[in-house]
Formats: C-alpha cells, sequence, structure tokens
C-alpha cells in the first residue's frame, strides 16, 4: 500500500532514460575492461614458457670487439651490479652447452635430417613448465627440450613448402623423438629428445639444468661462461631498465619491447575508451539523482504524511531506495549479457588471429560491475535517504 | 507485528508545557491564556477542551507537543524528558506508541481509498482488529464509502476515516483537533462516545480543541488559549 501511494509521479521517461544511459555506460565500460584482459593475456600468453615480466639481456655484439675478442660473456662483477638494481627481481644465468650436440629427425618414408646443434639451460624457476615434464635425472635417455618458434616455422612455411613435405603443428611435433648424440672430452652418448613445447621469447634450444651441469661435467672440451641472463623485473616498461641497459652496452630481446609498447598503447586507448563509459555512467547517475529529487519533491506532501502518522525516513526511503538498487540489478545483468554477446564477435575473430589463444576469465569485468553497482546503489540509497530527511527537517 | 518491547514497559503519564509560546507571539503584549506563558500539566487519563479563537495558536500547539514544529519558546516535556532533544527515530516511536494526533486538516491520502487511508496506519501499528475497524465505518455511518477514495469524499466524511485512523494506534494522550466542524450532533456523539470508549481502554488522556462547536464530554480541566 506504501507503494501505491508512492509510485505517483514515477517518470516512466526519465527512469527508461536513466536505465539507457547507464546501460550504454556500463556496457562500455565492461568492454574496456575485459578486452583489455582478453588483449592483455594474447601479449602474455604468447609464450607460455617464459613470463612477461622476464627481460633476457645480452652485450651488444659491435665490430670492434668482434676484432679485440673482447668477451661478451657477463662476469660474476656485472652479474653482481645487476642483481643489486632496484627494478631487479631475479636474474639467472644462461648456461650454454660446452660440447658438440648432432640431432637426427626421422620422419618414416618422409624425411630424414641430421643437423649440429647447441644447447643452453635456465634455472628451472624461470621455465614455466610443469616439473613432471621438465627435469632430468642421471642416467636418463629421455631428454626434454623448448625449441624456438622460429625453428617450426622456419620449417613449416620453408622447408616444408619449398619440399612439399607435410607440416606439423605444435602438437605433432611434440610427439616426435629427436636423436641426440652429445659428444665430447672422448666420450659419446645418445639420447631420446622431446619436444615439451616452443617459445617466441627465447632465441634458443632449452634443456633443463640439471642436464646441462651433468653434461658440461662429462663431455666439456674448453670452459663456458654465460653470455646471456634472464632478468625477472618488477615492471618490464620500468625506464631503468632501459637506462641501465643503455649505460652498460646491454640489449634486451626487441620483441618483447614492442610487444611492451603495444601494449603501452593498448593500456591508453582502453583507458580512454573505459573513461568514456564511465562520464556517460556518471551522467546516468545524475540523471537517476535527478528523477529522484523530483520525484520525492513531487511526493513530499505524502511522504510528509507518512512521517507524521509514523512511517520511520528508513520506511519511507526504502520503496525509492529499492526501486534504485533494482533498477541497477537490471542494468548489470543486461550489461553483463551485451558483454558476452559482444565477447562473443570480438573472441571469434581474436582466434582467427591467433589459434593458440586461451581466453582469460570474465572476473576483471565482472568485478569492475559489481564494484560499480555497489558505488552506485550506495549513492543512490545515501540521496533518497538525504532527501526524505530533509522532508522531515524541513517541517521543523 | 513489531511491537518494540521497551514501550511495553513504559506509558507517558505527563504533558508539561512550561511558558510555552509560539515565536511568532515573542512580541504580543496582550496575551490573555491560560496556556501561552503558563505552567500547565496534562495528565494520563484526563479529558481537556482547550477553547480558541481563530489565530491563537491552537494548531501551533498540536504541532509543537506532535514534534512536528519546533518554531515556540520554552519548554516542553514529556515526564521529565524535553521533546527537543528526541531522536527521529524517538518521535518515529512516540508517534505509533504514545501520543495520536488528528490533524485539522486531517492529512489524508486522497490518492488512496477510505479503508486504504486506515489501513495504512494500521497496518504499521498492528493495532485494531479489522473487525473493529469495520464496526467503527458502520458507526459512522460510512460503512457505504469504505472502497471509495477520499479524494471523492466530503469533508465530513473524511473527518470520521481521519477519526478511525487516529484510533489505529495505541497512545497515552490523544489530540484531537477541530474534530466536528463539519458534522451534524448526531455523528458528533458518535465520535465522541468511540473516542471516549478507546481512550478509556487504553487508560490515556484526550485533549481535544475547538472554536466554537466541541464534543460533548466530560472534560477535567478546559484552558481558553
Amino acid at each position: 500500500m506504501l507503494w501505491k501511494l508512492l509510485r505517483h509521479h514515477i517518470s516512466i521517461p526519465q527512469f527508461a532514460g536513466f536505465f539507457l544511459a547507464n546501460l550504454i555506460g556500463m556496457v562500455i565500460i565492461l568492454l574496456g575492461v575485459q578486452f583489455y584482459t582478453d588483449v592483455q593475456a594474447i601479449y602474455n600468453g604468447e609464450d607460455t614458457f617464459m613470463k612477461a615480466d622476464y627481460l633476457i639481456i645480452n652485450k651488444k655484439v659491435g665490430t670492434v670487439s668482434m676484432f679485440t675478442g673482447s668477451s661478451v660473456a657477463f662476469d660474476s662483477d656485472e652479474q653482481q651490479d645487476l642483481r643489486q638494481q632496484p627494478f631487479v627481481k631475479d636474474v639467472g644465468l644462461f648456461t650454454p652447452s660446452a660440447f658438440h650436440v648432432r640431432a637426427a629427425f626421422q620422419m618414416q618414408g618422409l624425411a630424414n635430417m641430421t643437423t649440429d646443434m647447441f644447447f643452453e639451460s635456465v634455472p628451472d624457476r624461470f621455465v614455466d613448465v610443469a616439473s613432471s615434464r621438465w627435469h632430468y635425472t642421471e642416467g636418463d635417455s629421455n631428454l626434454p627440450i623448448i625449441l624456438p618458434k622460429n625453428y617450426l616455422d622456419l620449417y613449416n612455411f620453408g622447408y616444408a613448402s619449398s619440399r612439399g613435405m607435410p607440416k606439423f603443428s605444435e602438437g605433432i611435433v611434440g610427439a616426435i623423438t629427436l636423436g641426440i648424440t652429445v659428444s665430447g672430452g672422448g666420450n659419446m652418448q645418445q639420447f631420446d629428445g622431446h619436444i615439451v613445447g616452443f617459445s617466441s621469447r627465447l632465441n634458443t634450444i632449452l634443456v633443463p639444468e640439471s642436464f646441462m651441469l651433468w653434461a658440461n661435467k662429462r663431455f666439456a672440451d674448453h670452459p663456458v661462461e654465460p653470455t646471456r641472463l634472464v632478468v625477472k623485473v618488477d615492471n618490464p616498461t620500468d625506464e631503468r631498465i632501459t637506462q641501465y641497459l643503455n649505460d652498460n652496452g646491454y640489449e634486451t630481446d626487441a620483441a618483447k619491447l614492442d610487444a611492451s609498447k603495444t601494449s603501452f598503447l593498448l593500456r591508453i586507448i582502453t583507458a580512454i575508451v573505459t573513461s568514456i563509459g564511465l562520464v556517460i555512467s556518471i551522467l546516468a547517475v545524475y540523471i537517476l539523482m535527478l528523477s529522484i529529487y523530483l520525484l520525492v519533491e513531487k511526493n513530499s506532501t505524502k511522504l510528509e504524511n507518512l512521517l507524521i502518522i509514523g512511517y520511520s525516513p528508513w520506511r519511507v526511503s526504502m520503496p525509492y531506495q529499492s526501486l534504485t538498487i533494482v533498477l541497477n540489478i537490471l542494468v548489470l545483468l543486461l550489461s553483463f549479457g551485451a558483454l558476452l554477446l559482444a565477447r562473443g564477435v570480438y573472441l571469434s575473430m581474436l582466434a582467427g588471429f591467433f589459434p593458440q589463444f586461451d581466453s582469460p576469465s570474465l572476473l576483471p569485468s565482472l568485478a569492475v560491475g559489481l564494484f560499480i553497482f555497489i558505488i552506485v546503489s550506495i549513492i543512490n540509497i545515501i540521496v533518497v535517504r538525504n532527501k526524505v530527511m530533509s522532508i522531515w527537517n524541513r517541517k521543523k | 507485528m513489531s511491537h518494540r518491547t521497551r514501550s511495553r514497559h513504559f506509558s507517558m503519564q505527563q504533558i508539561h508545557l512550561i511558558d510555552t509560546l509560539p515565536q511568532v507571539f515573542s512580541d504580543r503584549t496582550d496575551l490573555k491564556s491560560d496556556v501561552w506563558h503558563h505552567d500547565i500539566t496534562l495528565e494520563r487519563g484526563q479529558t481537556y477542551l482547550i477553547e480558541a479563537g481563530s489565530g491563537t495558536g491552537k494548531s501551533s500547539l498540536c504541532s509543537f507537543v506532535y514534534g512536528y514544529r519546533n518554531d515556540y519558546q520554552g519548554t516542553i516535556l514529556f515526564d521529565s524528558a524535553d521533546v527537543r532533544t528526541f531522536s527521529v527515530s524517538q518521535w518515529t516511536e512516540i508517534r505509533r506508541r504514545h501520543l495520536s494526533l488528528l490533524w485539522q486538516e486531517l492529512r489524508l491520502f486522497p490518492e488512496l481509498t477510505a479503508l486504504e487511508n486506515v489501513q495504512l496506519k494500521n497496518r504499521l501499528t498492528g493495532f485494531q482488529k479489522s473487525s473493529q475497524i469495520d464496526q467503527w465505518f458502520e458507526l459512522l455511518g460510512i460503512a457505504d464509502r469504505r472502497d471509495t477514495l477520499v479524494a471523492r469524499m466530503s469533508f465530513g466524511q473524511q473527518q470520521r476515516v481521519a477519526m478511525i485512523r487516529a484510533l489505529c494506534q495505541p497512545f497515552d494522550f490523544i489530540f484531537i483537533d477541530e474534530p466536528i466542524s463539519h458534522l451534524d450532533d448526531h455523528n458528533a456523539d458518535i465520535m465522541g462516545q468511540l473516542l471516549v470508549a478507546e481512550a478509556q481502554r487504553q487508560g490515556a488522556a484526550i485533549v481535544t480543541t475547538s472554536i466554537g462547536k466541541h464534543l460533548n464530554l466530560n472534560y477535567t480541566q478546559v484552558f481558553k488559549l
């Protein structure tokens, strides 16, 4: 009955206006957040073995150093200095192989290739592969290997195309065994190499560190020093990193920096789009506030009389508060619906560009949506309450 | 409904007006009143008539006591508590449990029917049975108008609806501001009987005001405002 009394003067057009505007604002915000999350995942998810905040650095190889023979290896002072930089969280050494590696690749009746190779290793904590697949114990004949993605591309799009040979997906290659022959120091041993993955960040052939330590001891014919370092940093876009690298004549992998530039641009664009959504939402909330002000104003005599016959301000505010919260819930649900629809469209487009793309969760946009809902609802509740209290106080 | 245990244990015994005066009268020197600028006490269980001419502040007095306005000088005490110190929730509680007021301007909701107007109050307090309400509608001769919008009723009919609404709550004091200005003597008598019966049942005080025609009750004390 309270509602029957208070619903008088509710302006459907005003509420519809708020509803639509807030819906549009909310959809833009949620889409912005979700799109950012999704696309960011493509940059980060490009390489499943190396996380985004890892940088691989090496010294520049210049013409002079070629002739003077000055080392491109990192000595312990340089490593120590790097470890002490404030932006560095962890440093790992690339250990190169000091022995001969020969790999044979056999496909029955199709291909039979042998090639000289080399191995490198990094500490296992930098490699994001299940430890059950990424380990080597002495005496084992199975050897897990991570190859650069380029190798597969070179084979698929260069070699296989020109020879009319079949192309391989990452999955199929993982099932192939490579015949690995390791020799040096008068010893020689055979291993079955299994490719556990491809990396687009690492331009090297990676084996577990435990294998490398053991093999370097057994087969090495000369000592080796690390020429590359993997560095875990807080923020790959940190200015100090670039500064430090330049000062010391170091280089980092270019692709990573490109990715971070693109990701920076993406961040800006998303921020702009999301702010537009935010502005629309704020305006929508403003419309709602005005509408409620008008509504309460038009119904002020009724509200006053309700307060006079003993209705508490809380009780009298509740119908209007519930109304706005129901509206807000509808906006939230509908905008999630719209988000799912729109996301379905762009995800299928993204899947065309990035076949291995693994879509991340909806959690960030869900959280943002809920957060906005809660904030807007709290503002609504407070405004209605204040308005009703002003009626209570006006009569005094 | 939501009877609070606290309110069951105490009832208001006194309304004490000390030196009270509407602020608009503050520069008047010619006041001859039994109420303004006096010390008067209204006791629970008694019946009072406040006789007043137009513009002497009778409705203002009701508003001050009911916490609706506070533009007065002096002090109003409920028992020993100064009403100026009451919080919003205390006033709400008082209006539901201790003090009923039948406004001169009635303050009904014209967009609701007569019965809905009464129910709006009774559902808040959960005080009267619907059979009792039906009986009052019968007695006051407006049973056939129960489902009529208040906007379509005469002022005399509306006065009776407002009276029923005023009785739909527990009270220690009931203020009746010119209740029968538009009623014939017959209906006025019935209304008086209802009021007295309900007030006696509750042990409450009746405070009625009039500018001429007044309810024919057995008054304890008559004040000239």
